[in-house]
C-alpha cells in the first residue's frame, strides 16, 4: 500500500508539472462551457416549466462532468500515446491501477469548478429551491469515476485520430439525444429504449436526484448501474494497460 | 544497485522467439548473455529486432517461446519484478511537456525506489557528467532533440535497477556529449549493472561496449567483442579516393593494384591493401593528387562498421554496389 500511495503521490506530481501550463486554460474553457450550457439551453427550453428547469440546472453539472471524462480525458490520453509518453510510462515500477487514479485525479479536480459555477448559475437564473442531499458528493464522484473510467478505455483502446472523432460523437450524444438536459419521455420510444443501456440517463439522474431529492428518497438503480459501468470501465483500461503484445 | 562485477550473469536470454500476430518474425532464436558490470551492444538494421528484444525482458511483450532470465528470474512470469529489475531509455523521445530535465530526472529516479536525496543527488551527478545545466530548468517543449534524448538517459540512468536498456541513446546527440554519454554509460557498467545498448553507430560503440551481438532479420548473426568480430580482417587497411569525376574513378580503379578489387561508388574509390603496402598506396595518391585527379584520399584500418555491413548487408540491401564496398574492406 506505501509503495502504491508513494507511486500515486509521484505520478500525480508529474501530471501537475506536466499539465501546468495548460491547466489553468483547461480549467477556464472547462467553467465557461460548463456555465454556458446552462444559459444558452435556458434560450432553448420553456422557463416557466420546473420539471424543464430542474433536468436543465442539475444535467448542466453531469455534462461538465461528461465533458472532462469522456472528452478531454481520452484526447488527452490519444496525445500521450501520439506523444511517447506511453514508452516510458509502461515500463515504470508502478501499479497501473496508481498510474489510473493519478490521473483521473486530475480529471475529476478540473470538473469540480465547472460543475459547481454551472449549478450556481443555474440556482440563480432559475430562482430554484433545491433540496440537496449529502449523497451528492458520493453520487458526483461516482459520476466523475465513470466518465473517466469510460473514457480511459476509449483512450486506450482506439487509435488516436479516432479518440477524437469518438469524443465528438459522445459530447453530441450527451448533449442533444441523451435523456441528461430533459426527461426521457421527450425522446422517441426506441432511443429511450437504447439509453436504458448507456449510462447517460444514469449519470443525470445520480446528480439531479441528490441535488433535488424526490419525495420517493434517493432511488438505488442508477447508482447500481453506475456502478457497474465503473467496473467495466475500468476492467477494460486496466486490460488495456497491462496488455503485452 | 549491487556491486558485484564481473562474472555473475545477470541477464540471459535462451532460443528467444517472437512472432507478431501479423506474422512479422521479430525474433528468431536469439540466445545472449550479459554479465554484471558488462556493456553489450545491439547492432542491427530498422526491423532488425532490437526493440522487441529489450521490450521482452522489461516485461511489455511476451515471448512466443524461449527463456528469459534476470539474475536467475522470469520477466514473462512476474512482469512487475522485470519493470523494478530494468531500467528502460525507448526509442522514443522522453515526455518532457512542460516539465524540465532536473524534474524528470529526479521523479523517475524516485518512481524507481530512490529516495528524495539520493535522486537530487544523481540528478546532480548525471547533469554535470553531460553538461547539461545550462537546459537542467528549462521545460522539454524549448530543448533541443539532443538535450530530451540526453535526458531520457539520465531518466533510465538516475536509478538504474541491475539491467539497463538504452535504445538508441546517442541519436540527435552532439559529438561532445556523445562522448560523454558514453563514458557514462560505462560508469553503469562499471557500477555492476548490466547493460544492453542499441545503436547504429558502430564505430563509437566499438569503443564503449565490451560485446556486440549482430541482429539481422530477427537472428543473431554474430557475437563477441569488437576483435573477434574484426578477426582476419583486423590488421588490413582500406584506402579509400575521391577521384576527380566518375570516369577519372572508373580508371584510377583499374590502374591501383591492392589487396582486392577495388570498388567504385561515383567518384569515390575504395581499395583494401595489405599493412606493408601502405607507404607505396600513400605515395601513388599523393602523386594523383598533384597531378588533379584525386580530391582526397586517405587510408584507416578495417572498422567495425565494415565488418557489421558484411555480416547483415547495406541499408539498401538491394544495391549490389555498396555491399561490395563493404566486401572490399
Amino acid at each position: 500500500m506505501r509503495h502504491w500511495l508513494r507511486s500515486y503521490g509521484l505520478l500525480l506530481r508529474w501530471n501537475l508539472l506536466r499539465l501546468r501550463t495548460s491547466l489553468p486554460f483547461l480549467f477556464i474553457i472547462q467553467t465557461l462551457l460548463s456555465v454556458g450550457i446552462v444559459l444558452g439551453f435556458s434560450f432553448l427550453v420553456p422557463r416557466d416549466d420546473p420539471v424543464s428547469v430542474l433536468y436543465l440546472a442539475t444535467g448542466a453539472p453531469t455534462v461538465a462532468l461528461i465533458t472532462v471524462g469522456m472528452v478531454m480525458a481520452p484526447q488527452m490520453v490519444a496525445q500521450q500515446k501520439f506523444l511517447g509518453l506511453f514508452d516510458y510510462q509502461r515500463a515504470m515500477p508502478v501499479p497501473r491501477l496508481a498510474m489510473l487514479a493519478a490521473d483521473a485525479s486530475v480529471w475529476v479536480a478540473l470538473a469540480v469548478p465547472g460543475m459547481v459555477a454551472a449549478l450556481l448559475v443555474a440556482v440563480v437564473r432559475f430562482d430554484l429551491s433545491l433540496t440537496v442531499s449529502p449523497l451528492v458528493v458520493p453520487a458526483a464522484l461516482l459520476v466523475a469515476l465513470v466518465t473517466v473510467a469510460v473514457g480511459y478505455g476509449i483512450g486506450y483502446a482506439a487509435k488516436p485520430e479516432l479518440a477524437g472523432m469518438i469524443t465528438n460523437v459522445i459530447i453530441i450524444i450527451a448533449l442533444m439525444f441523451s435523456p441528461v438536459n430533459y426527461p426521457a419521455d421527450r425522446l422517441p420510444g426506441w432511443l429511450a429504449a437504447v439509453h436504458q443501456w448507456l449510462p447517460f440517463q444514469y449519470l443525470a439522474q445520480a446528480m439531479r436526484e441528490t441535488l433535488d431529492v424526490p419525495a420517493s428518497g434517493v432511488p438505488v438503480l442508477p447508482f447500481a448501474v453506475l456502478a457497474a459501468w465503473a467496473a467495466a470501465g475500468l476492467a477494460v483500461t486496466y486490460r488495456l494497460m497491462t496488455r503485452r503484445a | 544497485m549491487s556491486s558485484a562485477k564481473g562474472e555473475s550473469v545477470l541477464l540471459e536470454i535462451e532460443d528467444l522467439v517472437k512472432v507478431y500476430r501479423r506474422g512479422a518474425r521479430a525474433n528468431d532464436g536469439v540466445s545472449v548473455r550479459v554479465d554484471a558490470g558488462q556493456v553489450l551492444g545491439l547492432l542491427g538494421h530498422n526491423g532488425a529486432g532490437k526493440t522487441t528484444l529489450l521490450n521482452q525482458v522489461v516485461g511489455l511483450v511476451r515471448p512466443t517461446s524461449g527463456t528469459i532470465r534476470i539474475d536467475g528470474r522470469d520477466p514473462v512470469a512476474d512482469p512487475a519484478m522485470a519493470r523494478r529489475m530494468c531500467s528502460l531509455q525507448p526509442q522514443s523521445q522522453a515526455p518532457l511537456n512542460g516539465i524540465t530535465p532536473r524534474q524528470a530526472i529526479e521523479i523517475m529516479a524516485r518512481i524507481r525506489g530512490a529516495s528524495r536525496r539520493r535522486a537530487r543527488r544523481r540528478a546532480d551527478e548525471l547533469i554535470g557528467a553531460l553538461a547539461l545545466e545550462q537546459w537542467a530548468g528549462t521545460v522539454g517543449e524549448k530543448l533541443s532533440g539532443g538535450v530530451q534524448r540526453l535526458t531520457g538517459f539520465c531518466m533510465a540512468a538516475a536509478e538504474p535497477g541491475r539491467v539497463v536498456m538504452l535504445d538508441e541513446p546517442t541519436n540527435d546527440v552532439d559529438p561532445v556529449r556523445r562522448k560523454l554519454l558514453w563514458a557514462q554509460v560505462r560508469a553503469l557498467g562499471a557500477a555492476g549493472c548490466a547493460v544492453v545498448l542499441v545503436t547504429h553507430n558502430v564505430a563509437e560503440a566499438e569503443r564503449a561496449v565490451q560485446r556486440l551481438v549482430v541482429l539481422d532479420k530477427g537472428r543473431v548473426m554474430a557475437q563477441g567483442t569488437p576483435s573477434e568480430l574484426r578477426g582476419d580482417h583486423a590488421d588490413r587497411l582500406r584506402l579509400e579516393l575521391v577521384a576527380a569525376d566518375e570516369p577519372v574513378a572508373r580508371r584510377l580503379a583499374e590502374e591501383f593494384t591492392g589487396a582486392e578489387p577495388a570498388v567504385v561508388a561515383g567518384r569515390r574509390v575504395a581499395v583494401p591493401i595489405e599493412p606493408d603496402a601502405a607507404t607505396t598506396a600513400l605515395a601513388w595518391a599523393q602523386r594523383e593528387r598533384q597531378a588533379g585527379r584525386v580530391d582526397e584520399f586517405s587510408v584507416t584500418p578495417v572498422s567495425l562498421e565494415d565488418v557489421y555491413i558484411r555480416l547483415v548487408g547495406s541499408e539498401t540491401g538491394a544495391s549490389e554496389e555498396s555491399h561490395d564496398a563493404s566486401l572490399a574492406a
